[in-house]
């Protein structure tokens, strides 16, 4: 399943989240602001707490609405 | 009314008493709430790292009265957000900081110290100054809080020693933070 790392007011979590069902990617997202776990899971992957993080399987992920990168990581 | 008196939410929706920080050195600022392109974010982090251990708190206040940048930010985008913003002091819930809606806190701020001007010769202060008469013209009247990151200075015995305009950068207000440590 693909994640996507957020916290509240962040417009470019927004846009990732809107592109990714533009694509019909189902996704879950995890609020890093709201959830802890989510934070240090968050924090273990990529070594800082930035998003949006997008990742299919908690090991390659794409920092930010990277269109390019995103494609590419999810195969579109 | 002095400003132990206040209770503010902090991000996660606790009260929190200013009465917490007695015999602290406070810099209190109202911050940018959206994420864009923000070194007074790095570099009040860097003053509170530098002097947390003498006895100073850095509360911060978001706030989505102004644009969503701090002045003279413009084409340089950063196209993620950080959580709390990169910064490990407090920051508490977003509100309103200037006008009717204001936070209680912030109208005794401005009553405490007023609007003094920004430094004219400073080239981010024409800039600023030119955004706000074509689209807040309002906003530059009285002692308001005219921007994000406007910063006060408050004493160890409370009083509110210090306001430093958008304009001034927290990394050179470290003179004035050590004075009162």
């Amino acid at each position: 399943m693909v994640k996507v790392y957020s916290i509240n007011d962040c417009p470019w979590c927004e846009k990732v989240k809107k592109y990714l069902k533009s694509k019909n990617v189902e996704f879950e997202e995890h609020n890093i602001e709201e959830n802890d776990v989510d934070r240090d899971a968050c924090y273990e992957l990529t070594g800082d707490t930035m998003v949006p993080i997008t990742t299919v399987n908690d090991k390659d992920y794409v920092l930010s609405f990277d269109k390019a990168r995103l494609d590419e990581m999810l195969g579109l | 009314m002095g400003i132990y008196d206040f209770v503010v939410k902090t991000n996660k929706g606790v009260e929190k008493s200013l009465a917490d920080y007695k015999g602290k050195v406070l810099v209190i600022v109202n911050t940018a709430s959206k994420c864009g392109f923000t070194p007074q974010f790095k570099e009040l982090q860097d003053l509170y790292m530098k002097y947390k251990g003498q006895g100073l708190e850095i509360l911060g206040f978001p706030c989505n009265q102004f644009a969503e940048q701090e002045p003279g930010s413009n084409s340089e985008v950063q196209e993620f957000c950080r959580l709390n913003y990169g910064v490990t002091f407090q920051i508490f819930e977003k509100g309103d900081v200037r006008g009717e809606t204001a936070q209680p806190l912030f109208k005794y701020l401005i009553e405490q110290q007023g609007f003094k001007g920004f430094d004219a010769s400073h080239p981010i202060a024409a800039k600023l100054t030119e955004a706000l008469q074509q689209n807040f013209p309002e906003y530059l009247e009285g002692d308001s809080i005219k921007w994000n990151f406007t910063k006060f200075l408050v004493d160890r015995d409370g009083k509110v020693v210090a306001r430093f305009e958008p304009t001034f950068a927290p990394a050179e207000m470290a003179a004035e933070i050590e004075k009162l440590l």
